[in-house]
């Protein structure tokens, strides 16, 4: 095993040297990063050619100076760790440690979120393989993947933010939006649910009339300029959810698991304004950390009242409703928050921004704001991120849920006379997870390169921007800086997914020598 | 879950929507006039001192021109507009050999931390543009490429560095600085003292200081300064010089950075910079120039990419001004903004196609438009600028963007310039706008056939390597198309690949032509066109030299000229390169500025700063 890593990584460094040595070279002649001033008809332009051939060591031929970038990163070893600086005369550093938390901020949300909704997807289009959901998940997933990121961006930002903001202005969904959301619905839950025709129909015609007669009474209310869940309503969300995480967790069957989730609602709805007050007057992650703790200390101890026989299930089953209903609270305070927030002379009533990652014109030190601004800064990039990368989740789910539904484990488990439930979550759903997996870390690794494209479109300072800009500058020593840490990762995390591999899956082990 | 439970959930959810949520009818205040202005700009912060070379870019000069205030500024018609709130300068001596100029600054001004401004500050831009001070003071050689000088300023080897005469001299009240130069140099006040530095903060950051002076601190730094000055302190100027060089290079601003470095003169403090934004806010000591109409904070928003996202931003209101060169669509979609105001303008950047005449490298040019081969290679630079289809890529590629876009007639005197319309009737431009492009080519080929005659369609017998940018550029590379076919009705094969690095291949012998765009970064005497003609200077990438044109160089550059004379030089050195057939300005470079259209006073300038350099008459109607 060790002998295993230690080869493993003894290649990396070999390949991170033979491709930072191409990549340096291939970038140094590539372009002349005097370009700009050669065009400038400028007297002080010489002088700055001059500089700037003395401050990048232009003179030296790139591979000579390849070295010299070496012989910085070689410094770790010394002491004197140095990426080098970049045209402008800041070190490199200085820029990836403002850009690699902003990449991570923007992209670990729209990941997450891909896989979750990918995963639950490509698994209920499995199941109903060859149905009519089945089917528009496919259509859908495919139409997602082959949309270019910078048009959904522009579409989002012209219908999510510009004409949401000027909607605001009056609350009001017109008829036109209601009807069409209300045949949308009705599409998608027929297509869900699916079943003979005349359900078929029913279903489409419950869900459609909900739709719209809930879609009106947001309008109405002026729900969208005044949001908030209230206590009843977040009650009666609990009670959803704990429903639906008993079902899929442990099933109706197991008791003690259903009431054990539903007391989670109802000790929420007790503890409703206690933890409003603490929301308002001790703002701050801390005291929400606390709570989350205290959140899941509760629905243990419930779990152990409720059940005194093979606990783990039930306990599992009952902290996920209780952080599902904790995560109610946050997003019922940050409605809360919304009226005060879009009536500042910062927001002025167009809440959701179209460029950059903050607001600085907000008034400092309101941790609500701050919470909600980067929420609203963060929903368009998030959409658009996870609507194209949720599709690969989609179709890699069903088809490894699929393969494995075939397995001989499978037909067991069924002629044991399990439950569907029980076959599907525990032996299908875990083994599916185990490929599933390692394309996530690989994932996450290169979530750090980036996302070149959409950080400019919505005008965030991250990784990929830097990349651009390195690119566009001719900025070397800063290209060399992206690569070196997204080089870096890439590789460990496939070292990291090889070694997750062999510990999920008890046939894959990983030896020393060959 | 099922069906029924899944309906049972919704209809709950409805009817809970409906007791819980009973909202009040709520209409947007409308506020009084708002006192926020937030522009875009496509480049990133790097530094509060634009003097260090690697930090002259678009965004530190804004922020600069926001922070500090100089003696003076250019308008919008390229005139140099003297800040007299600050201080006058004016030229006392002129006879041969003695040309002094006396800058004072007007008393009572004050620098944010309150400390006066005074003569004193405006020492540091002799220690920072003169490279005998530099060697006076034992500090390195700014001149010496090889090493880094103390100040690494840009500023070394002008205009000021090769005539100024010893130090300039304090007054004895400490609130007038004179300089001495060895000529009457022209453009004095282009190339004389811009404006104060607060030299006290520099010697107390110098010295490690991390607060604010007090008022007999601040003094006593400033005196200390003007001794250092005297005295030529080795020790104090590398000390000072760090500072200077990196102390003020910063990526991130807030309220942990050192508050010596945001000291400043200007109508808008640096309050913070972060990865998004800066933000600037009103300096509350501020008298060093006009005062604001209502902007009290100005926000600009950084790193927004031309094109739809910085119209989208404008058209949701996250920023009320943009400005950047972008493309048709991006224009169309600006203009479909209904709250937004559009100006389409023209900046003093233009583009222009040069033939190589001579060498510029060690290896010889013996192209086709090599000027030793005589009147052979005059015709043929004739007829390839007269083939050039200049008028068809302005009108196809330039005038969707700027519909007033023109051909120019002059590059030594651009369009906007009051010279204009004279300088480019006189200097014989006209021929090569004359008729039509059909009857300009006829007459590039009759020019051909005199050493061609078999020359015409589908027979090109003058092969010409065209260099001109980068793959990226996609509005070069449709130019490229335009010449390739306009110039072969001439008989001329253009072979025009994009090249990388083609910047560092402008001297290279082995193009024959490049087209590209020349920057301007002012509007002295010489137009800034003697580096690009003159023989030997730093942006003569043809290989060119003329004695007349030369000749008209030394002029304009050596002394300050009455205008008139100024006008007839530029004419004369401009008709012999027009005569010589091989430079030719094409269009001026497209500027689009898109503002909220209840934000008054936005002019665009033809010259940097130019989005915000009347920022202090910027203010919201509505």
């Amino acid at each position: 095993m060790f002998a295993y890593i230690g080869r493993r990584v003894a290649i990396l460094l070999v390949i991170l040297f033979g491709s930072s040595f191409l990549l340096y070279n291939l970038a140094a002649i590539s372009g002349d990063p005097l370009e700009g001033l050669r065009g400038s008809t400028d007297p002080k332009a010489k002088a700055q050619i001059a500089a700037l051939v003395r401050t990048l060591h232009l003179n030296v031929p790139p591979p000579a100076r390849y070295f010299m970038w070496l012989k910085g990163i070689g410094g770790i070893f010394t002491g004197h760790f140095t990426l080098g600086t970049t045209r402008d005369g800041n070190p490199v550093s200085t820029y990836l440690n403002s850009a690699i938390p902003t990449t991570i901020r923007l992209i670990t949300m729209a990941t997450v979120v891909a896989i979750i909704m990918g995963i639950a997807v490509g698994i209920i289009s499995a199941l109903r393989q060859y149905s009519r959901f089945d089917y528009a998940m496919t259509f859908v997933a495919f139409l997602m993947y082959s949309l270019p990121i910078f048009w959904v961006a522009v579409l989002l930002k012209e219908y999510l933010a510009i004409n949401f903001n000027n909607f605001l202005a009056n609350g009001k969904i017109s008829p036109a939006w209601i009807i069409s959301a209300a045949i949308i619905s009705g599409f998608f839950w027929a297509a869900l649910i699916s079943g003979n025709r005349k359900k078929v129909q029913i279903i489409f015609a419950i869900a459609a009339f909900s739709t719209a007669v809930f879609l009106s009474l947001l309008s109405l209310t002026k729900w969208f300029t005044h949001p908030g869940l209230g206590p009843l309503m977040m009650f009666v969300l609990g009670m959803g959810f704990a429903f639906a995480v008993t079902y899929t967790s442990t099933g109706f069957n197991n008791k003690a698991a259903l009431r054990s989730a539903q007391a989670m609602p109802i000790i929420g709805l007790i503890f409703y304004f206690p933890v409003e007050y603490i929301f308002s007057k001790h703002p701050g992650v801390t005291p929400i950390a606390l709570m989350f703790l205290l959140t899941i200390i509760v629905a243990v101890s419930t779990a152990l009242f409720f059940a005194k026989i093979d606990r783990g299930p039930v306990i599992r089953t009952s902290v996920i409703t209780s952080v599902l209903v904790g995560i109610l609270f946050l997003i019922d305070k940050l409605m809360k928050t919304w009226v005060p927030y879009i009536n500042t002379d910062a927001i002025h009533f167009r809440p959701i921004p179209t460029i950059s990652q903050s607001n600085s014109l907000l008034p400092a030190g309101n941790f609500w704001f701050t919470f909600l601004d980067t929420v609203t800064h963060l929903v368009l990039p998030t959409v658009a991120l996870t609507l194209i990368s949720f599709a690969g989740y989609v179709r890699y789910s069903r088809g490894t849920l699929l393969e494995v539904l075939n397995q001989d484990y499978i037909r067991t488990a069924r002629a044991k006379g399990l439950t569907e439930r029980t076959v599907i979550m525990r032996h299908a759903f875990r083994n599916t997870l185990i490929p599933l997996t390692t394309i996530i870390v690989v994932d996450f690794a290169s979530i750090i390169g980036g996302a070149i494209i959409t950080e400019h479109v919505f005008g965030w300072q991250g990784m990929g921007t830097l990349f651009n800009t390195a690119i566009n500058n001719y900025d070397l020593n800063l290209l060399m800086g992206v690569f070196f840490v997204t080089s870096s990762l890439a590789v460990l995390a496939n070292l990291a997914a090889d070694l997750l591999y062999s510990a999920l899956d008890p046939r894959i082990r990983v030896v020393g020598k060959k | 879950m099922n069906a029924r439970l899944k309906t049972r959930s919704f209809v709950a959810a409805v009817s809970a929507v409906s007791v819980a949520l009973i909202g009040f009818v709520a209409v947007p205040a409308h506020a009084a006039a708002r006192t926020t202005a937030i522009i875009i700009e496509s480049n990133t912060f790097t530094s509060l001192n634009i003097g260090n070379p690697a930090d002259n870019i678009v965004i530190n000069g804004d922020v600069s021109y926001l922070t500090s205030m100089g003696f003076y500024h250019y308008d919008n018609n390229l005139k140099i507009v003297p800040n007299t709130v600050l201080g006058t300068y004016k030229n006392t001596v002129n006879k041969a050999g003695d040309f002094e100029v006396k800058y004072t600054i007007a008393p009572g001004r004050v620098w944010s931390d309150g400390a006066p401004i005074t003569g004193a500050d405006l020492l540091l831009a002799h220690v920072t543009a003169s490279t005998k001070f530099a060697k006076a003071a034992g500090l390195p050689d700014p001149t010496d490429s090889s090493v880094t000088p103390a100040f690494d300023s840009g500023a070394y080897g002008g205009v000021y560095d090769q005539h100024v005469v010893g130090e300039p001299t304090l007054s004895a009240d400490k609130m007038s600085v004179t300089v001495k130069y060895d000529t009457a140099i022209p453009d004095w006040v282009l190339n004389g003292i811009g404006g104060p530095f607060p030299v006290h903060t520099l010697e107390m950051l110098a010295a490690g200081k991390t607060t604010l002076g007090t008022a007999a601190e601040n003094a006593a730094a400033t005196a200390k300064f003007v001794s250092d000055f005297t005295s030529k302190n080795k020790d104090a100027f590398v000390a000072m010089g760090k500072v200077w060089t990196t102390g003020y290079e910063a990526t991130t601003i807030d309220s942990s950075t050192n508050p010596l470095l945001l000291v400043n003169n200007g109508a808008y403090l640096v309050k913070s910079v972060d990865t998004n934004q800066i933000t600037l806010t009103a300096n509350p000591t501020y008298n060093s120039g006009p005062a604001l109409s209502g902007i009290t904070t100005m926000v600009i928003k950084q790193g927004i990419g031309d094109g739809s996202p910085s119209a989208q931003a404008i058209a949701n209101g996250d920023a009320d001004v943009y400005q950047g060169q972008p493309t048709a669509d991006a224009v169309a979609q600006l203009k479909a903004i209904k709250t937004a105001t559009v100006v389409t303008s023209s900046s003093l950047a233009y583009e222009h196609i040069e033939l190589r005449v001579a060498s510029n490298d060690s290896t010889p040019y013996t192209g086709p438009f090599a000027m030793s081969a005589g009147q052979k290679s005059a015709d043929l630079r004739k007829a390839f600028l007269l083939a050039y289809p200049r008028q068809d890529i302005v009108s196809k590629l330039i005038q969707p963007i700027n519909p007033n876009a023109i051909v120019l007639g002059s590059t030594w005197a651009l369009p906007g310039n009051p010279n204009y319309d004279h300088a480019s009737s006189q200097v014989g431009s006209s021929v090569y706008s004359a008729g039509t492009q059909a009857s300009r080519s006829a007459a590039a080929l009759a020019l051909v056939k005199k050493w061609y005659p078999k020359a015409g369609k589908g027979n090109t017998p003058v092969a010409i390597n065209l260099l001109w940018g980068s793959p990226g550029n996609t509005r070069r590379a449709s130019e490229a198309a335009l010449i390739i076919a306009s110039e072969a009705a001439a008989g001329f094969k253009v072979t025009a690949p994009a090249t990388k690095g083609w910047g560092g291949k402008l001297t290279s012998s082995a193009y024959d032509a490049h087209f590209f765009i020349f920057d301007q970064t002012a509007n002295p005497q010489d137009a800034q066109s003697c580096g690009t003609f003159q023989t030997n200077q730093g942006s003569n990438y043809t290989g060119y030299s003329n004695a007349v044109v030369d000749a008209a160089c030394v002029k304009l550059q050596s002394a300050t000229l009455p205008a008139s004379t100024v006008e007839r030089e530029q004419v004369i050195a401009e008709t012999q390169i027009v005569k010589d057939a091989f430079f030719l300005g094409i269009f001026q470079n497209p500027d689009v500025t898109a503002y909220n259209s209840a934000l008054s006073g936005v002019i665009p300038a033809p010259l940097s700063p130019s989005l915000v350099w009347n920022f202090w008459t910027w203010h919201f109607t509505a």
